[in-house]
């Protein structure tokens, strides 16, 4: 019973579906508020996924059903399987078992090869120039994003994404102590979810709208989903190792939406980075700031420096 | 000086050319179609100025319109305008009508190549040599042999033909893929069609279908008088309609030998800056927009507003303006308008100060505009490119200083030239041009003349020809105008400005990243059409509920806004 509750309740399925689609409000109405427009009203989210949901889904000529179908549900299900393994709402991880970090950042990967996959099953011109970048965005941040988050579990000792978490909030916070690591962390967040400007993936004023053009019903409204839960996925995760850790609701919201008013500031700061330059960024610089910080922590950690 | 150089044209091409200077500014060189190419070639090598349009002349039976005797079934006359400062070398040719064939001077005059192809599609002129190409002007399902610009053409015989839509990629060679842009795609705000052949990211092709939108106004102004014409030509754009009827009332009036009030012209020139001014900042928006950055784009349209709302409390209407009328204008600048633009103005400038700021230093946006999609000034030369994008690229040519019309001789400009060529030098001069306007803008509100505001113009127009060319935000606008004397104009001959950019266009894309083209196509400030909102609305209960009272049906300008930002702000 209990088990079904967390699945279906909290702190999986309703709670993590309402919250994130409250999080996309509070993401949109603050990037409308930089940009001097007035924003969507609170229900806007929502009213969108019930719009896509009761939509008719048109199936293009050409493309495998099984897949066109799947890969959203597939998207999904990784992003909320994640939701289990991260202190949501600022609770213990409903579910935890060691090195389950890692398998949090792979469920979260999911998301980008269903989008890749989506697009390179359709014959679209659009999808397959955006299925492209996306993928090649994928390799280029993920090595980075995945460095960022490693280096606060090595300064705990474990990889367990609760033992992180309780390390985080007995010691100085993680921003202090390994500030590139925070901003390879959060500006990789970023590029995860394709937020500007490290939207080439989907740039509508080339590509329409990527990897996603042929979608129009629930395929869309399930990737839609998807992709605001991780973004209260990715919130969580960076506050609870950086921040100082999550230990009840209250500091969840004030820290997540501390951060989600940093990245709305970043995504209306910048004009859209054409992929090549995306991919050159994160090698020359994300990739190097991340070895850097990991360089650094493994050497004090050897030295004996209690971080 | 166009006197010396006239005569320098004449020892040139004499020999091949029959010169006549029908006015100071004018020179016609009447050819026969066989000796057209090499008249050209001659006057080409003497590097004077560049070719502005080509106009057909439809004349069917009677005499020729060139005063050549009649042939059988009459003849069309070709006009080629080559133009520089305020002087026009006119070639004239003229063929018969059941054999009209000309040979193509596009290859020693390559902008030609467009004017040439809608000379083919409208009045059936066989182009010898022109390059075969998909039709670009008439749509898909026009009958062929069918030619509307031809004085005997009846709407009832351009029925559809059967055709097969094209299959994007029916033609793709093997290891090429094409991707389409338009006719509808988010990055066009008006439809097009380009096809760009891809290596990956890289641009290896491109080619451009226009004509979506073509609606006939050429045709349909030969069937108004004089008086409803000017309301046609002036919606043939959404963002310059002004200039479009500036133009053509610069050139009736010229040909009727009207002299308009010095007030009026002052009014008209105020409208145009107020004019540029609005789509400079449009496109301000809509090119950083093209690059992903949005936020620039929502503040330059904010800001946009302002001049919006002046042109509107001017003329009473956000789009087409109608301040024109033949012989003057309609309406007057009063001491509160002139302040309320001096206090708009004022604003302009310094949000025009801070933009001008981002555009040259902020270290995202250059990396979209720095070196990209640079036109060298010789390919723009080649090409025939005009206006902002010709002065990003180091063209000084600006028709408001090169050849004043009417009140730019009191109030000189100077133009905003760049050598830098690319993406970035187009922001800079299009930026750079606003200072330009708030300057003019004040100084004629400072000497605004006084006087009369219009003179009656007669209903006929005596039988002439006259050529009117206005510099339009998006560069020099081309008219000609043909009187038999009649109520109604014989040829309305209009070439905006786009269409001299596109030639440029799709050849500086290729090589380029697809992530460019958006920004790049942009660049040349494609017109596109904006929407008009209407302030008479009915009012329903609730909409109005704020205000006292309930008899009015009209609302104020103040009223819609407030209603706007009610509806928007969630609070019902």
């Amino acid at each position: 019973m209990d088990v079904l509750l967390a699945l279906v309740v909290f702190p999986g399925g309703l709670f993590v579906i309402a919250a994130s689609l409250a999080y996309e409000y509070v993401d949109r109405k603050l990037v409308a508020r930089f940009q001097n427009r007035v924003g969507p009203r609170w229900f806007q989210p929502l009213a969108d996924f019930i719009k896509l949901l009761v939509k008719e889904e048109i199936v293009p000529d050409g493309v495998n059903r099984g897949l066109f179908n799947g890969l959203p549900l597939a998207a999904l299900a990784g992003a909320l399987t994640a939701a289990l393994y991260v202190p949501m709402a600022g609770l213990a991880p409903s579910w935890g078992f060691r090195g389950d970090l890692v398998a949090t950042v792979y469920l979260m990967m999911m998301m980008t090869l269903c989008i890749g996959l989506a697009g390179a099953n359709t014959q679209d011109r659009f999808s397959l120039v955006g299925a492209v970048r996306a993928l090649t965005q994928l390799f280029s941040y993920e090595a980075p994003f995945l460095l960022a988050l490693l280096g606060p579990a090595i300064a705990a000792g474990s990889w367990r994404i609760s033992e992180v978490n309780g390390y985080a909030r007995e010691h100085l916070w993680m921003i202090v102590t390994q500030p590139l690591g925070f901003v390879v962390a959060l500006i990789g967040l970023m590029g995860k979810l394709e937020l500007p400007p490290f939207d080439a993936p989907e740039a509508e004023t080339e590509i329409v709208s990527g990897a996603l053009t042929e979608y129009s019903g629930r395929g869309l409204a399930f990737f839609r989903l998807g992709r605001d839960i991780e973004l209260l996925i990715g919130l969580t995760l960076i506050s609870a190792f950086y921040l100082g850790g999550l230990g009840n609701p209250l500091q969840f919201l004030a820290k997540t939406l501390a951060l989600l008013a940093v990245t709305a500031a970043l995504q209306s700061l910048f004009a859209r980075l054409r992929i090549d330059q995306t991919v050159g960024l994160w090698w020359k610089a994300g990739a190097v700031l991340a070895l850097v910080q990991l360089l650094v922590l493994i050497a004090l950690k050897f030295a004996g420096v209690q971080l | 000086m166009s006197t010396t150089d006239f005569s320098r044209i004449q020892a040139a091409v004499g020999n091949l050319a029959a010169c006549t200077t029908p006015s100071e500014s004018r020179m016609d060189l009447r050819a026969d179609a066989d000796h057209l190419l090499r008249a050209v070639t001659v006057f080409r090598g003497l590097g004077w100025g560049y070719l502005s349009a080509i106009t057909g002349l439809d004349a069917p039976g009677g005499a020729g319109t060139e005063g050549a005797p009649a042939g059988a079934d009459g003849h069309i006359g070709i006009l080629y305008h080559f133009c520089q400062g305020p002087a026009v070398v006119t070639f004239r040719v003229e063929v018969p009508r059941d054999h009209a064939t000309v040979p193509s001077i596009s290859g020693v005059v390559p902008s030609a190549a467009l004017f040439e192809r809608e000379l083919s599609e409208m009045l059936g002129i066989e182009v010898r040599g022109l390059p075969a190409g998909k039709r670009q002007f008439l749509s898909d399902d026009w009958p062929p042999g069918v030619y509307p610009l031809r004085k005997d053409f009846v709407p009832e015989s351009a029925v559809a033909v059967a055709h097969s839509a094209p299959v994007i990629g029916s033609e793709e060679a093997p290891g090429t893929f094409i991707v389409p842009i338009g006719p509808q795609h988010p990055a066009l705000k008006e439809p097009g069609h380009f096809e760009f052949s891809v290596d990956g990211e890289i641009i290896t092709g491109a080619s451009v279908r226009l004509g979506y939108v073509h609606r006939g106004i050429e045709k349909g102004a030969e069937d108004r008088s004089w008086v409803q014409a000017l309301y046609l030509v002036e919606r043939i754009c959404g963002i310059c309609s002004h200039i479009h009827a500036t133009a053509y009332t610069l050139g009736v009036e010229a040909l009727a030998a009207l002299t308009v009030p010095p007030r009026a012209q002052a009014i008209r020139t105020i409208i145009c800056e107020l004019e540029r001014i609005h789509s400079h900042l449009l496109w301000l928006g809509v090119a950083a927009h093209e690059a992903g950055f949005d936020t620039l784009f929502m503040f330059s349209w904010r800001d946009r507003e302002t001049v919006m709302d002046l042109l509107e409390s001017v003329t009473g209407n956000r789009v087409n303006y109608s301040v024109n009328l033949l012989g003057g204008v309609k309406c007057d600048i009063d001491a509160a308008a002139v302040d309320a633009i001096r206090r708009g103005v004022d604003y302009l400038e310094e949000r025009s100060r801070h933009y001008l700021k981002i555009v040259t230093t902020d270290e995202s946006f250059l990396r979209r505009t720095r070196g990209v999609g640079a036109i060298s000034h010789e390919m723009s030369v080649r090409y025939g490119t005009v206006g902002p994008t010709a002065r990003a690229s180091g063209v000084t040519t600006d028709l408001r200083q090169a050849a004043p019309y009417a009140a730019y001789g009191q109030f000189p400009v100077e133009p905003i030239v760049s050598q830098a060529c690319d993406q970035e030098a187009r922001f800079v001069v299009r930026v750079k041009e606003l200072f330009e306007c708030y300057r003019l803008v004040r100084e004629i509100l400072d000497r605004l003349p006084g006087g009369d505001l219009a003179i009656p113009a007669p209903r006929k127009v005596p039988e002439g020809e006259a050529i009117s060319r206005v510099e339009a935000p998006r560069g020099e606008l081309f008219y000609y105008l043909r009187s038999t004397g009649g109520v109604k104009p014989d040829r309305v001959k209009v070439r905006t400005p786009s269409l001299c950019n596109w030639a440029a266009v799709v050849n500086v894309v290729v090589g380029q990243k697809l992530a460019d083209i958006p920004v790049i196509l942009a660049g040349i400030d494609p017109c596109f059409s904006c929407n008009d909102r209407s302030v008479t609305l009915r009012r329903s209960g609730r909409a109005g509920g704020s205000r006292a009272g309930g008899a009015a049906e009209t609302w104020s300008w103040e009223d819609l806004r407030a209603y706007g930002i009610r509806y928007y702000g969630g609070s019902h």
